[in-house]
């Protein structure tokens, strides 16, 4: 049985006076112990909308989701979330963002210096752990955010964009530090990304949607060596396939559009699922809350 | 930095260390010469007007202020007046806190009672004084509550604010970390409305403090105010400008105390050298 069982799950967002809006369509795929999985495909086709479900923030109107063959129905520990923006608690030290989870679930004292002391080494922040986040650099943070969302041993780890407002040179010295953090703990990862070079980086498979509906384009299984070289003809072979994927994924979600929706709705389908969610609740936004906690 | 091998950083360190200085006490120097300047105004009109019951001359004035600072009468009463602030501040703080968290977390909560607290808010402090005193009678009463009346309003609309304005994420963070609702509101809630809690905490002190001055005119006979209104009566002019001096001060001085708390208790903010209000 796979870690990860998501089966026939469909999203629809709808609001007044607008059509409404299938996200995802029928989706199914599953995700085995210890595979690092991207979801890669242009903004508006559901893969955050997916992950948010994932992490039990958000419910499928239609389908399930099992971890461990436990069915999701909210947010839980079993989860690790890494949030775009890493929404890392301001006010807490790094020792108490990271051992957040542990608090509240009551581990004892001797059992959290311990586990803080692995997480400190496997991310290797010592020195920093009476820091606020405010004092880190953008890399520190990102590492603070992860051994956060692992610090419980959750089954699985869910990255959304986790480096997505990072500029250029330093993304692909965190892509290697992310994939040197996870292949030591090795955990299962499902992570969602527009980049297709980092998604070809980091993933052993890279599951392509569309902008129609979700719909799986492709399943790719990355079978490159690690630690991967980026100037490998391989390597190269994988990104430009993945683009080509990704532009095909783009122009179904335009014609998809033209059909469908009025014209002063096109593309505007990310706008359209930014607003819903800035409509419903606080605890469906995990899409939007863009950076504001990293001022 | 060690910068030994050079002969010429030697004098330039001491040049800067100079700059630094005079840029450390740069506020405090142009502060005191904003002062000047109003006091020689002072004096050069009060010279002109030549009637020390509209504007007394500068050294009268200031001869009232310094005796005032030893005046048992004065203190007694400045004292007092303190104590029903600080009172009414706390009444205020515990109705408000509690429910600018309430009405900020739950929809519910703000629909249905932001439409009534924003009428009552619209009724002028100084209208509240009657009936306070039918409810309370003359003395401690009154003042007290004219004070939690008008500390109130900026305590609960600044939580409001606070907790609106908490990152999603972070609800949703501590959720996948297994928080309960009250780990929730304990560990991200509280913290996360705080900068603006203490926020209101300023204007609250400062609406208080104000309104305190206020009530003692008319619903007390003891009182910093009240002193105010016997100098007015007894023609002493000098001294009702050291007391309204006075009062300015030390306004000024508890809004310094709550700065002070604001920094020590939300010491997070500032880590990176970001210098606030």
């Amino acid at each position: 049985m796979a870690l990860l069982e998501v089966k026939e799950i469909s999203k629809t967002f709808t609001q007044k006076k607008k059509p409404a809006h299938i996200v995802l369509e029928n989706m199914s795929f599953n995700v085995e112990q210890g595979q690092y999985v991207s979801l890669l495909g242009p903004s508006g086709c559901g893969k955050t909308t997916l992950l948010t479900m994932l992490g039990g923030f958000m419910l499928p109107d239609a389908g399930q989701i099992y971890l461990a063959g436990k069915k999701v129905e909210g947010p839980g520990p079993d989860r690790g979330f890494v949030f775009q923006n890493y929404a890392l608690f301001p006010w807490m030290t790094v020792k108490e963002n990271i051992l957040y989870s542990l608090k509240v679930q009551n581990f004892s004292k001797k059992e959290r210096e311990q586990r803080l002391q692995e997480l400190l080494d496997i991310s290797h922040l010592h020195g920093s752990e009476n820091k606020y986040p405010i004092q880190l650099s953008g890399g520190m943070q990102q590492r603070v955010a992860v051994v956060r969302a692992l610090a419980s041993r959750p089954e699985i780890l869910l990255l959304d964009e986790p480096l997505g407002a990072i500029d250029f040179q330093m993304r692909e010295l965190l892509q290697e530090e992310l994939a040197a953090l996870v292949e030591e703990t090795k955990t299962t990862v499902v992570m969602v990304t527009h980049d297709v070079n980092e998604s070809v980086y980091l993933s052993d498979r890279v599951i392509v949607m569309s902008a129609n509906k979700g719909r799986i384009i492709q399943d790719v299984y990355i079978d490159l060596p690690r630690p991967r070289s980026r100037q490998s003809k391989a390597f190269k072979e994988y990104v430009s396939e993945l683009t080509d994927l990704v532009r095909q994924a783009f122009r179904e979600g335009e014609s998809e559009r033209r059909d469908d929706i009025p014209f002063r709705h096109r593309g505007v389908d990310n706008i359209f699922v930014a607003s819903y969610n800035r409509m419903h609740s606080k605890y469906t936004n995990v899409a939007n809350g863009r950076s504001r906690a990293a001022k | 930095m060690e910068r030994h091998g050079s002969a010429i950083p030697d004098a330039g360190n001491a040049k800067l260390n100079l700059g630094d200085i005079f840029d450390k006490y740069r506020g405090n120097f142009y502060t005191l010469f904003v002062l000047m300047v109003l006091l020689i105004i002072w004096n050069f009109a009060a010279s002109r007007i030549q009637n020390t019951l509209l504007l007394p001359y500068l050294s009268e004035t200031a001869m009232e202020f310094f005796t005032a600072w030893t005046d048992p009468v004065i203190m007694s009463n400045l004292g007092l007046t303190l104590k029903r602030v600080i009172t009414g501040f706390l009444y205020a703080y515990v109705i408000g806190v509690p429910l600018g968290l309430l009405m900020g977390y739950s929809a519910t909560a703000m629909q249905s009672l932001a439409p009534v607290m924003n009428s009552i808010r619209q009724i002028p402090i100084m209208a509240w004084v009657p009936l306070s005193i039918i409810w309370f009678g003359l003395g401690d009463g009154p003042t007290v509550f004219l004070i939690a009346m008008s500390a109130i309003f900026p305590l609960v609309i600044n939580t409001i604010a606070g907790v609106q304005g908490i990152d999603p994420n972070y609800y949703n963070a501590a959720r996948s970390m297994g928080a309960s609702k009250l780990d929730i509101v304990r560990d991200i809630v509280v913290p996360g409305a705080m900068p603006h809690i203490l926020t209101g905490c300023r204007l609250a002190m400062g609406a208080g403090w104000m309104s305190v001055i206020c009530a003692e005119f008319i619903a007390t006979s003891a009182g910093f105010g009240f002193l105010m209104v016997e100098a007015q009566v007894r023609l002493e002019t000098a001294q009702l400008y050291a007391l309204m001096i006075m009062s300015g001060l030390v306004g000024y001085a508890i809004d310094k105390v709550f700065i002070a708390v604001e920094r020590k208790m939300t010491s997070w903010r500032f880590k990176d050298g970001f210098v606030g209000s």
